[in-house]
């Protein structure tokens, strides 16, 4: 009987709880924190703590402190949908995540169907081509990023021939299926198709394979650890073909892991704590500091996340769920408007998001900008 | 993971005037379910949500219970033969245009089928070699739903899945379809109360107590072997037909490894060879979790911690501590008497 007291006295206090916090904001993060998406999931959580910490600092959004929750969907679509359904009945102001594609598609409905804006970290391009409203990246897609790619492969590195290496996930499978086809326009040859597991540890067989295919350039999208541990197989096989990459190939994590084997790989860099912009180098130094090692794109994500509905509720004056979305769609975030938001950022109507981008190369162990290429609708 | 084989027929059941076949047991579904069909009226979505995920988890590990808890069979392969049946359900609804029940039949019969193929294994090997079948069949399993992409969605699933209507009334909304799925789950729970009951049941059970001396007594144990693993196979498969319009989409990842083990865990946790079992398991494994997350980050430490001290415990799960405590609360009072 006493148990039962203790129960309906913390029930009691849980409903109670949101009375005595009306001066607050209730955001939910709905993200991978166990399972395969753990390391992207808490980059985004990180970044997420960041930027609210941040905002809290600075007075909140519009006066009230935000509330934030994380709730881990150990990467499962099952649980992400309990979890996101939760965070709806608990009055979220807006939704955060998950990070990746299939939770996502197993969870962005209840978003929908509540009229409240989700914002996710997840790059496949199918995520915005459903139609839903209230669905929006903080990233480029991945249909966005390859054309880059192609051209850069056809005009710069003037490869006839490329083998294609990637990750069999939601990630690098959604990358290797968006940029066959742009190689094939740009007539680029697929020499090799090589698909590797998440979490593999040795990477020789594919980097002999690849060697064997005797393609002018090498795509490697995998993702951070993979990466190192393919630069380092590609190496040991003796391969000198330029090694080719989107974001995560260039990242801070994978020259520090691969070490002299990271020299000389180049590529698109969407979201880099190493981009030539000051705010993304000052977030790098921050996230550091808090969590005492680099973040990678995902963090980045997270961040301007929070920073998109800071903006967005700013806009429209007013605490509106809906007005979230609807005040997003078509919306262009200026940095003098929003210093948060990094970078100026155009969210295109099926949520998609265009921005600058860069061309970069490893040097002597450091990531070095060669190009900045505009927005792809400037 | 040897519990005694006869429990159910609790002493309340003699008294009162009910017919023969009445026990505890099925009184208990019976009040279950009429609770469960009212319950989430005040309890929100999410609630109703996590209620409907725990009853079709049950109804799986309802099946692996058969195939472990009373034939003895350790099976690595659950979650693959829910995922066989998500994936025919979630295609011949979506893809197809069958009505759900008949992909409802269809994904029982498939896995009912697959389970028997997979069974003939079992009559040569035992045990440890029998995990290692099934563990190869559950990664073959999870390869296929990931690499054929043009048939499964590869890892980026399959989305929009119809739920069901019944006569005419649609199903969609949470409540609903929860009803259903307690509907559902009932009926398959009574199916398996009447089975356990059965001679099959009893040879199911002489199978793992002493499969020689099941033999001796003249029980086909190729048969029954056979049987028991294939009525399990068919009740995984038959969650994975609720699984796929609850959740609304599927990707490789619920049917994987881990998810057998894990559902292997909620065999065991809710108490191999009990009816209930399954039931307790799954609210162990699926509710509380959920109900954990107020612990934020450490919310899966403190759930491994109390399955860890639960086995420790009680090697018997909860039914066995039940039982346990039961026996003890009648015997005290049968002394006073």
């Amino acid at each position: 009987m006493k148990k039962h007291w203790i129960i309906a006295a913390a029930l009691g206090m849980a409903v109670s709880l949101p009375a005595l916090a009306q001066d607050k904001v209730k955001l939910v993060d709905v993200v991978e924190l166990s399972g395969a998406g753990a390391t992207a999931g808490t980059n985004w959580k990180n970044g997420i703590d960041l930027a609210v910490a941040d905002i809290n600092a600075k007075g909140g959004i519009l006066g009230k402190q935000i509330e934030i929750v994380h709730y881990d969907t150990q990467t499962n679509p099952g649980n992400t949908r309990a979890a996101v359904q939760r965070a709806i009945d608990e009055g979220t102001y807006a939704v955060l995540g998950p990070v990746f594609s299939g939770p996502i598609g197993a969870s962005m409905q209840i978003a929908q169907r509540a009229e409240i804006a989700q914002l996710v970290g997840g790059e496949a391009a199918g995520l915005t081509k459903q139609g839903n409203q209230y669905l929006f990246r903080t990233s480029l897609s991945q249909s966005a990023a390859m054309p880059k790619i192609a051209k850069y492969l056809k005009d710069t590195v003037k490869a006839g021939s490329v083998a294609v290496v990637w990750v069999n996930n939601d990630f690098g499978k959604g990358g290797r299926d968006a940029i066959i086809p742009e190689l094939e326009k740009a007539g680029i040859k697929l020499a090799v198709d090589v698909s590797t597991e998440q979490g593999q540890a040795d990477f020789a067989a594919d980097a002999i394979k690849v060697k064997n295919s005797n393609a002018d350039a090498i795509f490697v999208y995998l993702n951070e650890e993979e990466s190192a541990r393919f630069l380092r197989a590609a190496k040991q096989q003796g391969i000198t073909k330029p090694m080719v990459g989107e974001t995560t190939l260039l990242g801070a994590k994978v020259i520090e892991l691969a070490g002299d084997a990271a020299n000389g790989a180049k590529g698109h860099v969407g979201l880099s704590i190493d981009a030539p912009i000051p705010a993304f180098q000052e977030f790098g130094k921050k996230f550091q500091a808090k969590y005492n090692y680099a973040s990678d794109h995902n963090g980045l994500k997270g961040y301007m996340a929070v920073y998109m509905v800071k903006w967005a509720t700013e806009k429209q004056k007013k605490f509106d769920k809906k007005g979230v979305a609807d005040t997003l769609r078509g919306a262009t975030i200026k940095t003098s408007e929003e210093p948060g938001i990094l970078i100026e950022t155009t969210v295109e109507k099926n949520g998609d998001l265009d921005r600058e981008s860069f061309l970069a190369e490893v040097k002597d162990g450091k990531q070095v900008i060669t190009a900045t290429l505009p927005k792809i609708n400037p | 993971m040897t519990a005694p084989a006869t429990h159910s027929a609790a002493p309340a059941a003699r008294r009162l005037p009910l017919p023969a076949f009445v026990d505890g047991t099925l009184l208990t579904l019976v009040a279950a379910a009429v609770i469960l069909w009212f319950v989430p009226s005040g309890m929100g979505r999410y609630g109703t949500y996590v209620l409907s995920l725990w009853l079709v988890m049950s109804v799986a590990v309802m099946g692996l219970n058969l195939t472990l808890g009373y034939a003895g069979l350790k099976s690595l392969a659950q979650a693959a033969f829910m995922g066989i049946g998500a994936y025919a359900t979630a295609l011949l609804t979506s893809k197809v245009g069958l009505n759900w029940y008949a992909s409802f039949a269809i994904s029982g019969l498939l896995t009912f089928a697959v389970g028997l193929v997979l069974g003939f294994p079992a009559l040569r090997v035992k045990a440890h070699y029998l995990a290692f079948v099934t563990l190869a069949f559950s990664t073959l399993i999870w390869l296929v739903l990931r690499n054929e992409q043009w048939l499964t969605g590869g890892v980026f699933g399959l989305s929009n899945i119809p739920r069901p209507s019944f006569f005419g009334l649609k199903l969609d909304g949470a409540l609903a379809f929860h009803r259903f799925v307690v509907v559902v789950t009932f009926l398959l729970a009574v199916v398996l109360w009447w089975m356990i009951r059965s001679p099959w049941g009893r040879a199911f059970t002489a199978l793992r107590e002493n499969p020689i001396r099941a033999a001796s007594l003249g029980i086909d144990t190729r048969m029954y072997t056979l049987l028991a693993f294939a009525i399990g196979s068919a009740y995984a498969g038959f969650a994975g037909a609720l699984y796929a319009p609850l959740v609304e989409f599927i990707d490789p990842s619920p049917f994987s490894l881990s998810q057998s083990f894990f559902l292997l865990l909620m065999v065991v946790a809710g108490g191999a060879g009990y009816l209930l079992g399954p039931f307790i398991g799954a609210l162990l494994g699926v509710v509380l979790p959920e109900w954990l997350r107020f612990a934020g980050s450490l919310y899966l430490i403190i759930f491994a911690a109390i399955v860890m001290l639960l086995l420790i415990a009680c090697p018997q799960g909860m039914s066995g501590l039940l039982e346990r405590g039961w026996a003890k609360l009648t015997s005290k009072k049968e002394g006073a008497r």
